[in-house]
């Protein structure tokens, strides 16, 4: 066993720092605030790769790390670890959600009616140069309905569910702490429903549409149609000393379900995350839907995109490459060259003919 | 005895703290701070930030699971033989404890009239705000026709 000692090494990483931290100068709270203003889905789809749910702490780890995601991620999630966990929610459902936008894709009349909701999907997309010319772009305002939109609007599935077209969700009485929690425990194959759905919630958004994608385009065993996709807002639902229950406040939520033909029913794929991130979830859904029988290594496969979707492992381990590996490397050099030599060896002296 | 905790008239203590746990953070403090004075000794048990997780129901298969923790500012407090608690999303210890203040007055019986003009109004402003949104994500409903 041997070391590789590095001399001057405090000084540079201290310098190396510091160069990083120079070419975003000062972090004020003003800062702070307008990227929180300016890039509300950054945030949303920082706070939910960090499983952390605040705006004004997503925006900090951003500002902090020059919008290095990863690096905001890892911050948020460390920062996670100093605060104590006061409680356990209700769980959300999709009926209680304070609803912004609901599609979908598969039937056009569904209970309720569509929304499209914040979206630039029918957009043209086009780059507004003329701010870099000094001008201001100012988005036209909405122009509101007459009447509101219902705040709660039914479920797609359960409807789905009454008209025979798929086996109903069976009521899950686990709550509070007995909830699987893939924070506080390993997450073992094959998974928990709740720890894939938790990981797939809190996956790295880029992995899970990588994976998903390959399901989509026909490495996976089931085609999705977007069968109910929402932005919303959930109550976070929590228990006052008297035993009063109320909600302390909302935070968005993303939730999709994908369906697919199943002999003479339909089945479902189900994703959520914290925050507005409709890729993630119809990726994620999608993974789900195609999880059931894949077969070992396939993208598909349960243990392969849990595993390498989870972002702050698979980028830490990607970059510990870069950390000096000398010892270890050195070693492969030897026995490179110690095979070269007895080849090298063999064929000056051939052995003697019997 | 303790006497019961009150509520004030034509409200749950759920309604009650729903609204305070919304309440615009600047008036919440504005109205609890001068609350205090006439308050018997209150003695603080908690005021802290912290995680709440939260929970979904998947509707695929019903499976309860965890969507990921959401930061909260808790405050409790007694006095009087009476508990009061705040809890509301974001980092802010005062306005948490602003809210238990307020939800403690009333449970005393203190000031219910300033508390329901207070919690009234607040409940009209949330309203109004919730309103607007969904007059807003009504302009973007679509009809479909199939041709």
């Amino acid at each position: 066993m041997a070391y590789v000692a590095t001399r001057g090494g405090e000084r540079a990483i201290e310098q190396s720092q510091r160069l990083f931290k120079a070419e975003m100068g000062e972090i004020t709270p003003e800062r702070v605030a307008e990227i929180r203003a300016a890039m509300p889905y950054l945030i949303d789809r920082v706070m939910g790769e960090a499983s952390l749910y605040d705006e004004d702490l997503a925006a900090l780890a951003l500002a902090q790390t020059g919008g290095e995601l990863y690096e905001a991620v890892l911050l948020l999630r460390a920062w996670r670890t100093t605060q104590p966990r006061i409680a356990v929610a209700e769980p959300v459902t999709q009926e209680g959600l304070f609803t912004h936008r609901r599609i979908s894709a598969a039937f056009k009349d569904i209970p309720g009616g569509q929304v499209l909701g914040p979206t630039m999907d029918y957009a043209h997309r086009i780059l507004a140069t003329e701010v870099l010319d000094g001008q201001v772009h100012r988005p036209d305002p909405v122009e509101p309905a007459a009447r509101p939109s219902p705040a709660r609007q039914p479920s797609v599935a359960a409807w789905q569910a009454e008209n025979g077209l798929l086996t109903g969700a069976v009521p899950d009485k686990t709550v509070g702490n007995d909830i699987p929690d893939v924070t506080r425990e390993p997450l073992l194959f094959p998974a928990k429903r709740a720890h894939t759905l938790q990981s797939l919630a809190r996956a790295e958004t880029g992995g899970v549409l990588a994976l998903g994608y390959a399901a989509q385009r026909g490495y996976g065993q089931a085609h999705p149609t977007v069968n109910e996709l929402r932005l919303a807002e959930a109550e976070i639902v929590v228990t006052h000393p008297r035993g009063t229950q109320f909600s302390a406040g909302r935070v968005k939520v993303s939730q999709a379900e994908v369906v697919d033909k199943k002999g003479d029913g339909l089945r479902l794929g189900f994703a959520a995350t914290l925050g507005w991130n409709e890729v993630k979830v119809i990726a994620a859904a999608t993974l789900d839907l195609n999880a059931e029988g894949a077969p070992k290594g396939a993208p598909t496969e349960e243990e392969f995109f849990l595993y390498h979707t989870e972002g702050v492992e698979s980028s830490g381990f990607c970059i510990h490459f870069k950390l000096p590996h000398y010892v270890t490397f050195q070693s492969s050099l030897d026995a490179m060259r110690d095979a070269k030599a007895q080849k090298a060896a063999k064929e000056k002296s051939p052995e003697p003919a019997e | 005895m303790t006497a019961l905790p009150q509520t004030l008239s034509g409200w749950t203590h759920a309604q009650q703290l729903d609204v305070l746990a919304r309440a615009d953070a600047a008036r919440i403090k504005a109205f609890a701070e001068p609350l205090i004075a006439d308050l018997p000794e209150i003695t603080v048990i908690e005021n802290r930030t912290g995680l709440v997780m939260l929970p979904m129901r998947d509707t695929a298969q019903g499976t309860h699971f965890h969507l990921g923790e959401v930061l909260v500012s808790e405050a409790h407090v007694s006095a009087g033989g009476q508990e009061g608690y705040g809890m509301r999303r974001v980092r802010d210890l005062e306005a948490a404890m602003a809210m238990a203040l307020v939800d403690l007055a009333i449970a005393l019986g203190h000031a219910p009239e300033a508390c329901a003009a207070f919690l009234s109004n607040e409940a009209r402003a949330q309203s109004e705000a919730d309103t607007e949104t969904l007059r807003k994500v009504e302009a973007t409903r679509v009809d479909m026709e199939t041709f």
